[in-house]
C-alpha cells in the first residue's frame, strides 16, 4: 500500500530553494536603503572590519574607525539579536516605533542642568560636563544594511554616554574598557567585546586593577541586569539615578576617578615617608 | 459460506430506537442468551468505519455479509448536512490522490458535492527562523493535484448517501457501546443442532440494553476507542503538549485563488517554534487554518476579538518570530502591532508574488475550534474477531495532514483481506485466515508515517542552536536527493 501511494502522488516536477541575499560586485552596488546608507558586500565587509580592528587598537581616539568595527562586527547576527530584545520588551518597541535621536537639540544640555541633583538627567549633564563631551560626538550608521536594526545601532551609539552616567565609569582607556565589558556582557555587540583587547595599552597597575575589579563587575552586572537598550531615556530624566540603576538590576562599580585619586594619595604619603626615612638614613 | 446456520433475517434499518431488530431477536430466540449474530459489527460511524462499511458493500464478493453498525451520534443529521455556498465546516482534510481513487472505487466520491472540494496543485513550506530556506512543490496540470481539501462532513454525507443506495445494513445510531464481553461457552449438549459456538464471539451491549455478536468487530471508534480496551489492546505514544487551531478564514471578496486562476491554487505552511501553520484553500473566497501552537497560545487565540484574531493570523505568514511572541502577550492591539510591523518592512507587504497567502479579511462566526494533539500507535491492528481501523489504530500529529488518509488506506485494505477470506471461504473473524493480512500490509507503513511526521515535529520545534542551521541546509539538500526528495514530498504533499 505505501509503495502504491508513493507511485499515486503526482511526479512533482519543481523544487526550489530561494536565497534572499544576493551577492554584488563594486560595479553593481545596490542603491542606498536609508539616508548615509553605504551598502557592502561580504568581502568589502570583512576588509574593513580587519582594518578598522586594526586600526583603532593603534589610535583609540579615531571614533570613525571604532563605529566601523562595531557595524561591520554587528552583522549579520548581533545586531539583530540586540533588535530582537527590544522587539520582545514593551518600552523596547515604543523606542522602536518612535526613534527618538538624543541631540543637542533634543536632550538640551541648559534644560538638563535644572532638573534634581540625583536625576539621571542631571548625572549625565554633570558626566558631560566632567568629560568635556557633547551628545553631538556620535556618527551616524552606515555600514548596516537593515533600515531598522541601523537605527538600533544609532540608538546603542547614542545611548552610550547615559551608560557612562549610570555607572559612572569615566571616559579615558580604563573606565572606557570597562564599560566596554559591561556592554559586551548585556548587548553581546562583538565590538564592545573586541573593544576589551584595549587592555594591551594599559599600565600594569590599571591592568590587575581591571583583572580583579572592573572586569567581574561588568561581567557580572552586565549578564544580570536587564538589557539596557530597552531605557527609554528620554523618560527617566527626572529619575533617581539609584533607582534606575537598582531597577534595572546593576550595582555601581567603585569610583575610578575616586580610587585613582586615593591610589595617587596613597602613593604620595608612601613616597613623602620614604623621603623622610631616607633623610634619617642619610643622617 | 459466511452466516450459514443463521435464519436470513431480512436486513432493515433500525432507527431510531433499535426496536426492530430487537422484535426480529425475540422472534427467533426465545433465550436472551442468544444474541443477533452480524458477519461484522463496525463501532463508530466516522470516516474509517463509513468508508469500511460502504467498501463492503459496494464489493460484490462481500455485498451479501450482515453488517451492522453502532454509532454514538445522530447519523440523520449527517446525513442531512447541508451548508450554504458561503460557509464552510472547519473540520477540513487534504484528501490525497489515492484516497480519492479509493473513494471512487467504492462508488462515494460522486456522492460529494465537488463544489465543496478544492483541490490545490502547488505548495509552499518554509522555515520561520530561517525564511530563506523555503521549499515548493509544483505539479504540472497534466497531473493529478497534489491533494484536495474537502470538508469532514461532506464526505461523511457522501458515505451515507452511498450506503443508503446499497443493500441494507443494521444501523444503531444515536446508540453507544455500554459493554463488550465474549459470549458464553457452548452447552452440552447442544441446543440445536444449528447453534453454534459463540465463545469466541464478541458480544457489544449497546446502550439500548440489546446485544449483539459479531463474527468480526470492528472498532472505528476514534481515539479512545472502547473495541481498543476490549480487545486489551495496548498503545504507545504520547502528547504533544501542543493544540491544533482551526478555523475558517475569508479573503477580500474576489481574491480568492481558486476563482482568478484554478492551476495556481496553493497550499502555504510555515514552521514556527511552537509548530507548523497551514493555510489552504477553499472554493471562492475562503481556506481553512490549521495552527499548531501551544495549548496557552491556542487558548489567547481563541479569547481575541475578531480582528486581533485575524492580524495574527496574518502576522504569523509575515512577521519574525518575535513579533509573533511578543503579540501573543497582547490581550488586544495586534492589529495596531501588525500594521506598524509591516510599515517597517514594506517588502512583506506585497505577499511577495504568490510565495506567501494574501492577507485574510474575516474568519467566519463561530468557526474556531482547538484540538489537543498527540501520536498514539496501537500495538496491533487485529486480535481474533477483532480489527481497529482510523484513529483507532493510529492518532498522528495534524502537520502532514495524513490522519483521515491513513484511516481510509486502513478501510481499504480491511475490506481486500476480508473480501480475500470470503473469496477462498475463510472465517473472516480469524486472524491467520484473514485479519493478519490487513495487519501486515498496513502496521508498519502506518508506523514509518507516524515515526516521520513525529520528527518533523521535533525537527521544527528546536529554536536555536546548530539544529535550525541544519533545518535549512536540509531544506536544500533535498533537492539534490532524488529519494529524499520523493520522501519529503509524500509527507508534505498530502498536507
Ligand atoms: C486539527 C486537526 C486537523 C486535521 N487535519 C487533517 C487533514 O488535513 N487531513 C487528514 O487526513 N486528517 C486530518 N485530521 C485527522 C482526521 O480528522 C481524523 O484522523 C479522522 O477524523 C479520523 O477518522 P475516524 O473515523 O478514524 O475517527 P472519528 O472521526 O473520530 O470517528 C469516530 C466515531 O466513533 C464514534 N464513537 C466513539 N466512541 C463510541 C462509542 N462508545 N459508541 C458508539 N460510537 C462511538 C464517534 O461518535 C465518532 O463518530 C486532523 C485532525 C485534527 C485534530
Amino acid at each position: 500500500m505505501a509503495s502504491r501511494k508513493l507511485f499515486a502522488l503526482p511526479a512533482l516536477v519543481r523544487v526550489t530553494i530561494a536565497r534572499s541575499a544576493r551577492p554584488f560586485s563594486v560595479l553593481n552596488r545596490p542603491p542606498p536603503r536609508y539616508e548615509g546608507h553605504v551598502p557592502l558586500n561580504a568581502f568589502e565587509r570583512v576588509t574593513l572590519a580587519a582594518g578598522s580592528a586594526v586600526m583603532s587598537l593603534m589610535n583609540p581616539r579615531r571614533g570613525d574607525l571604532i563605529a566601523a568595527l562595531g557595524e561591520t562586527t554587528a552583522t549579520p547576527f548581533f545586531i539583530y539579536r540586540l533588535r530582537d530584545a527590544m522587539l520582545s520588551n514593551p518600552t523596547g518597541r515604543r523606542i522602536l516605533r518612535d526613534r527618538p535621536r538624543i541631540t543637542s537639540k533634543t536632550m538640551s544640555v541648559t534644560k538638563l542642568r535644572a532638573l534634581p541633583e540625583n536625576g539621571v538627567g542631571r548625572a549625565y549633564v554633570s558626566w558631560l560636563d566632567r568629560e568635556g563631551v557633547s551628545p553631538d560626538t556620535r556618527n551616524s550608521v552606515k555600514y548596516i544594511d537593515d533600515e531598522e536594526c541601523a537605527y538600533v545601532m544609532q540608538r546603542y551609539r547614542e545611548c552610550h554616554d547615559f551608560y557612562h552616567a549610570l555607572t559612572g565609569l569615566p571616559v579615558f582607556v580604563e573606565g572606557e574598557v570597562a564599560l566596554k565589558a559591561f556592554e559586551f556582557a548585556n548587548t553581546l555587540l562583538p565590538m564592545t567585546g573586541l573593544s576589551v583587547f584595549a587592555i594591551t595599552r594599559m599600565k600594569p597597575a590599571e591592568r590587575i586593577r581591571f583583572w580583579n575589579t572592573y572586569l567581574p563587575w561588568a561581567v557580572s552586572n552586565g549578564l544580570k541586569s536587564k538589557d539596557i537598550i530597552n531605557v527609554y531615556w528620554e523618560e527617566e530624566l527626572e529619575r533617581d539615578v539609584d533607582d534606575l540603576r537598582n531597577e534595572l538590576g546593576i550595582k555601581r562599580p567603585p569610583d575610578l576617578r575616586d580610587t585613582r585619586r586615593s591610589l595617587r594619595e596613597h602613593k604620595r604619603i608612601a613616597r613623602e615617608k620614604r623621603d623622610m626615612m631616607g633623610g634619617l638614613r642619610a643622617d | 459460506m459466511i452466516g450459514r446456520g443463521f435464519p436470513k433475517a431480512p436486513r432493515s434499518y433500525i432507527c431510531p430506537s433499535c426496536s426492530r431488530s430487537f422484535k426480529l431477536q425475540s422472534r427467533r430466540h426465545a433465550t436472551a442468551a442468544s444474541p443477533d449474530v452480524y458477519d461484522v459489527v463496525c463501532v463508530g460511524g466516522g470516516p474509517a468505519g463509513l468508508s469500511l462499511l460502504t467498501a463492503l458493500r459496494s464489493s460484490k464478493a462481500t455485498s451479501h455479509l450482515r453488517l451492522a453498525l453502532i454509532e454514538s451520534q445522530d447519523l440523520e443529521r449527517a446525513r442531512t448536512w447541508n451548508l450554504p455556498p458561503d460557509q464552510f465546516s472547519y473540520r477540513t482534510s487534504s484528501l490525497t490522490p489515492s484516497s480519492l481513487s479509493f473513494l471512487s472505487q467504492i462508488g462515494a466520491w460522486p456522492n460529494v458535492d465537488t463544489s465543496r472540494v478544492q483541490p490545490y496543485r502547488h505548495m509552499r513550506v518554509w522555515d520561520g527562523l530561517s525564511s530563506n530556506s523555503r521549499i515548493s512543490f509544483d505539479a504540472l496540470t497534466s497531473e493529478p493535484p497534489i491533494a484536495s481539501m474537502t470538508e469532514n462532513q461532506n464526505l461523511s454525507r457522501a458515505l451515507i448517501t452511498s450506503l443508503d443506495d446499497l443493500p441494507i445494513i443494521s444501523l444503531f445510531d444515536k446508540t453507544s457501546v455500554a459493554d463488550i464481553h465474549l459470549g458464553p461457552p457452548l452447552s452440552f449438549p447442544a441446543e440445536s443442532p444449528t447453534s453454534l459456538d459463540l465463545s469466541s464471539y464478541p458480544h457489544v451491549t449497546l446502550s439500548s440494553n440489546h446485544t449483539i455478536a459479531a463474527r468480526l468487530l470492528v472498532g472505528a471508534d476514534g481515539v479512545n476507542s472502547p473495541v481498543r480496551t476490549f480487545a486489551g489492546i495496548s498503545t504507545r505514544g504520547w502528547d504533544y503538549d501542543r493544540h491544533g487551531v482551526v478555523a475558517t478564514l475569508k479573503l477580500p471578496p474576489g481574491t480568492g485563488h481558486s476563482r482568478e486562476n484554478p492551476q495556481r491554487v496553493t497550499a502555504y505552511q510555515r514552521f514556527l517554534p511552537s509548530g507548523p501553520i497551514a493555510f489552504l484553500a477553499l472554493p471562492g473566497d475562503y481556506a481553512t487554518l490549521v495552527w499548531t501552537t501551544t495549548p496557552p497560545q491556542a487558548t489567547r487565540l481563541k479569547a481575541l476579538s475578531t480582528e486581533d484574531f485575524v492580524a495574527m493570523v496574518n502576522a504569523a505568514f509575515r512577521l519574525d518570530v518575535v513579533d509573533l511572541n511578543y503579540m501573543f502577550t497582547l490581550d488586544s492591539g495586534q492589529v495596531d502591532e501588525l500594521e506598524w510591523r509591516e510599515s517597517v518592512h514594506p517588502g512583506n507587504k506585497a505577499d511577495l508574488g504568490g510565495e506567501t497567502p494574501q492577507h485574510i479579511a474575516s474568519v467566519q462566526e463561530g468557526s474556531i475550534a482547538s484540538f489537543p494533539l498527540r501520536l498514539r500507535h496501537a500495538s496491533t491492528y487485529t486480535t481474533n474477531r477483532v480489527a481497529l481501523i482510523g484513529d483507532a489504530a493510529h492518532t498522528i500529529h495534524p502537520l502532514a495532514g495524513q490522519g483521515l488518509n491513513m484511516g481510509l488506506a486502513d478501510s481499504r485494505s480491511l475490506a481486500s483481506a476480508v473480501e480475500h477470506a470470503v473469496l477462498h471461504g475463510a472465517d473472516i473473524g480469524n486472524e491467520i485466515a484473514c485479519l493478519d493480512r490487513y495487519n501486515e500490509e498496513m502496521w508498519m507503513s502506518n508506523n514509518r508515517m507516524l515515526g516521520a511526521v513525529d520528527k518533523l515535529h521535533w525537527l521544527y520545534s528546536a529554536t536555536s542552536g546548530p539544529v535550525v542551521g541544519l533545518r535549512g541546509l536540509g531544506l536544500r539538500t533535498v533537492d539534490a536527493l532524488g529519494p529524499v526528495k520523493g520522501w519529503f514530498m509524500r509527507q508534505a504533499g498530502a498536507l
